[in-house]
């Protein structure tokens, strides 16, 4: 039996710019105890579904037609056909929404206990404390945590996965007959993420409700969802078993985003090439850090560490780790804009923190980066030529600078005539990362710091725009320092890869050695939290997770750097 | 892997104009341009217009009636009487006071007087304030200690306590002296609004990509963070300028401030020493009164607009 059933529904959105169809048709069941997977890029229109049945549109959008049966409603089953008050009664009660950011949906003044019972006596009216006890308890009980310790907490004292395993314990504790989960876990590294979404599936088979899960990790889907029900632009392009859908799609759309997830092991999305031409060769090192660490008042963020990068022969060199294990950290200490607490940062054998003004803007023309975040990196006041003519002018540079604008958004696979001169919000994330790729190819640094370049990005897009940045090495001859959480796509980009787990390297060597065939117990818990978009791949069930977590939490101290051999021309040593 | 058409390809579908009423169309037609505002424009126009009497009145009309006993005392405007029966007179249309002096001429030197002080004043606060907000934010540490522990104080203390005591010692001051001292109340806010705002966009990806690319300390300050201020900027300035109008009308009717120079605040003064009000001769301070009136509303109007410019999400279909 069906339990929500959304039929021929239109989504518009009136903006200043005209009407946007933001849904179109789209036709679908949700059986019960059935999971649906919404799969699509950002602006597919996924989110905009799931909310239509639950009637909340974000401002101006409306439905424009087609109908949403709850099939639990008692007469008229329409939930659009609902008064406010009804809808009320229908939100949680009937249908829960597991939202996306946490840490934001939580009252930061209410314990947690407090905040169920809220919900508890909103639908149930009031009743006695120790029957509301008993309800908080229960729901916590449920998704793992102990009710006597978090239920007095409030929400800043709990973890990321901690905070939304209340939101699902607040999502399930009135039995709903549908749950949709807005990309849940899209904010918490993996094996955060494997925990938070096995309880979910526990918790939605324990009470036999449908679940719509909204995301655009194929992987996910694929561990974790029955059916996948994949948007493009507002259109349903395929909807089928998981099986099927991840087997044999049908949909070229389909088949592109399986394809664009990296697997370890699996094919590589890189071109070989030819070899890459050589750098300067130098007697001194091009990066060196001399018992680099790093403490932020009582917290260490990163552990002295020391490593030298030769120049010459360019490389990839991968930093991978949770949030947290001061991967960021060490990023910006190399680019100098952070003072390390010990040791010293040496740039062709000179100290980055101790330069004079002529010698740092040397030192900027020579090291790049790329960061995480397209949308904050370009000025919104000025086109987007500014980003990139600005650096080339202010370091000197020679030659035409139109001339090379249009020659670097070439090289990273962008039309000049569509990007240049246009304001950045005008453009995709895909295309603002690229243009910063194609900036950091005009400067021709000697090193490039890449910052989780892809994090943000949509899937399909991660591969092209890794492959630009491969390509500094390969055509370019730049030397690259890719910091990064994903493992899939450190083991085919990088020579060698370096894994951080609070401010300590625990385990180091050519990615074929570290990620192929892990020996240190994290980094081996790091991929097999992985969700693979590989059906025969178990995820293993929450108590996995949960066994793991443990084990992760007895790793803790100072731990043992494994180290996997070398390659030539890069050291490291704790210390 | 996905080529280049998909990567220039728009992230949701394509807008679509059919299906929509005439009157939404031309609605949306001025979200184009986010200046052609209508809040702004009439805004603008109720501004112009004071400006307007200023320049014309002085064209057309005689500004030597500003002084006392040039025109019949106490006359009421055309088609009105005063209280002794006497029907105005066409030569003063506004009426006259008790001083005989002419109400249209103390109106056409008065009000732009009144908006010189305030935007005088916010002008210099302002300047202050994104001065001492840069500093504060940008070097942080000790000097933003300093500066925003100096502004917290200065919001605490009441601006109108202190510029009576002051004005009442100077005795008589001229209109820019005057905008000074008003200045000093009005740099605080500014000064918190743009240090909060230079905090958070220090830490921003154009900042970041700025410093990346070498820039100078200058060149962040002025070139990637102050083009971003500006719709702060104007709506900060506007507030001040009102804040400052009503504070220096505040004095006026207190009989502080310049006591030569006619503006409205003045004339209001004079007219509540000389019992207007008992004497019905309402045209003495209800003029003057709606002309403050119509340069407030002019004010807010444009503080609106610009809001509504600034926030595209204040937009209404």
């Amino acid at each position: 039996m069906s339990v929500l059933d959304i039929k021929n529904i239109h989504i518009d959105f009136p903006t200043s710019k005209g009407v946007v169809h933001a849904v179109t048709d789209v036709t679908l069941s949700v059986e019960k105890g059935r999971r649906i997977g919404f799969i699509g890029e950002s602006g597919s229109g996924k989110t905009t579904t799931a909310l239509a049945a639950m009637r909340m549109l974000a401002n101006p959008g409306f439905v424009a037609s087609g109908e949403v049966h709850l099939n639990s409603l008692e007469g008229d089953t329409n939930v659009l056909h609902l008064d406010e008050e009804g809808m009320r009664r229908v939100r949680l009660r009937k249908i829960s929404y597991i939202p996306q950011g946490a840490m934001n949906s939580l009252n930061p003044v209410m314990r947690i206990e407090s905040q169920i019972w809220d919900a508890v006596v909103a639908h149930e009216g009031a009743m006695e404390q120790s029957a509301l006890l008993e309800r908080s308890n229960t729901a916590l009980d449920g998704v793992g945590l102990d009710p006597k310790v978090v239920g007095r907490l409030y929400p800043h004292e709990l973890s990321g996965g901690m905070k939304q395993r209340v939101c699902i314990a607040i999502g399930t504790c009135l039995t709903p007959d549908l749950i949709i989960a807005d990309e849940p876990t899209s904010a918490l590294d993996v094996i955060t993420q494997r925990h938070v979404m096995q309880t979910l599936r526990e918790m939605q088979e324990k009470i036999g409700a449908g679940l719509i899960l909204i995301g655009h990790d194929m992987g996910l889907m694929a561990q974790s969802v029955d059916d996948i029900a994949v948007l493009k632009k507002g259109v349903l392009v395929e909807f089928g078993p998981v099986r099927r859908i991840i087997e044999g799609a049908e949909h070229p759309y389909t088949r592109e985003l399986i394809s664009s997830v990296p697997l370890v092991g699996g094919e590589s999305f890189l071109h070989a090439q030819a070899a890459p031409p050589k750098g300067e060769k130098l007697d001194v090192p091009l990066l060196e850090l001399d018992g680099v660490g790093k403490q932020y008042g009582a917290v260490t963020a990163l552990h002295p560490m020391s490593f030298a990068l030769d120049g010459e022969e360019p490389k990839i060199i991968s930093i991978v780790g949770q949030s947290g294990s001061g991967k960021s950290t060490m990023g910006s200490l190399m680019l100098g804009f952070n003072d390390p607490t010990t040791g010293s940062v040496n740039f062709k054998g000179d100290d980055i923190n101790k330069m004079n003004a002529a010698e740092r803007l040397e030192f900027r023309k020579q090291v790049q980066a790329v960061f995480q975040d397209p949308y904050a990196c370009f000025n919104p006041f000025y086109r987007v030529n500014h980003a990139l003519k600005f650096p080339f002018e202010n370091f000197g540079m020679q030659g035409d600078v139109d001339a090379a604008m249009h020659e670097a958004c070439e090289a990273v696979g962008l039309d000049p005539s569509l990007v240049l001169g246009r304001y950045p919000h005008q453009l995709s994330g895909g295309q603002r990362q690229r243009l910063i790729v194609a900036r950091a190819l005009m400067l021709s640094p000697k090193l490039l710091i890449a910052d989780e370049p892809v994090s943000m990005v949509d899937a399909s897009l991660r591969a092209t725009i890794l492959a630009n940045i491969h390509d500094l090495k390969d055509k370019h001859g730049i030397s690259i320092i890719y910091i990064t959480h994903d493992l899939a796509t450190a083991y085919h980009v990088s020579d060698y890869v370096m894994v951080l787990y609070h401010g300590h390297v625990v385990e180091a060597g050519p990615p074929k050695d570290v990620i192929g065939d892990p020996q240190h117990a994290y980094t081996r818990l790091l991929i097999d939290s992985i969700p693979w978009p590989d059906l025969d791949r178990d995820w293993g069930d929450a108590g996995d997770a949960r066994a793991a977590l443990d084990a992760l939490a007895q790793i803790g101290g100072t731990p043992e750097t494994v180290y996997r051999g070398d390659i030539p021309g890069f050291t490291l040593r704790q210390g | 892997m996905a080529d280049q058409t998909n990567a220039a390809a728009p992230e949701t579908a394509a807008p679509d104009m059919a299906g929509l009423t005439k009157r939404q169309l031309k609605r949306m037609k001025r979200f184009d341009n986010p200046w052609n505002n209508p809040k702004l424009i009439w805004g603008i126009t109720l501004l112009m217009g004071i400006i307007a009497l200023g320049i014309f009145g002085r064209i057309f009309w005689d500004t030597d009636l500003v002084f006392t006993g040039a025109v019949m005392p106490s006359q009421a405007p055309p088609g009105f009487e005063n209280l002794r029966g006497q029907a105005g007179l066409a030569s003063s249309p506004l009426g006259t006071d008790v001083a005989g002096r002419d109400l249209l001429a103390l109106l056409i030197v008065g009000a732009p007087n009144s908006l010189y002080v305030g935007m005088l004043a916010s002008l210099i606060g302002m300047s202050l304030g994104i001065f001492l907000g840069f500093t504060a934010g940008y070097t942080g540490g000790r000097i933003d200690d300093v500066i925003r522990v100096g502004s917290d104080v200065m919001i605490t203390i009441p601006p109108l306590l202190i510029l009576v005591v002051v004005q009442a010692s100077f005795g008589d001051i001229t209109l820019t002296m005057m905008a000074i001292l008003i200045a000093a109340f009005v740099w605080q806010s500014p000064t918190r609004l743009i240090r909060a705002q230079v905090l958070s966009m220090r830490e921003s990806g154009y900042v970041q990509m700025a410093r990346l690319s070498g820039a100078s300390n200058r060149h962040i300050m002025f070139r990637e963070m102050l083009p971003n201020l500006v719709p702060y900027l104007f709506g900060s300035f506007i507030a001040n300028v009102t804040t400052s109008i009503v504070t220096a009308v505040g004095l006026e009717v207190l009989g502080l401030g310049p006591q030569r120079v006619p503006t409205l605040g003045r004339v209001i003064y004079d007219a509540i020493d000389s019992a207007a009000l008992t004497r019905d001769m309402w045209w003495w301070w209800g003029f003057p009164t709606v002309l403050l009136m119509v340069m407030f509303i002019g004010l807010l109007l444009i503080n609106l607009g610009l809001d509504e410019v600034s926030n595209p999400r204040l937009r209404r279909l």
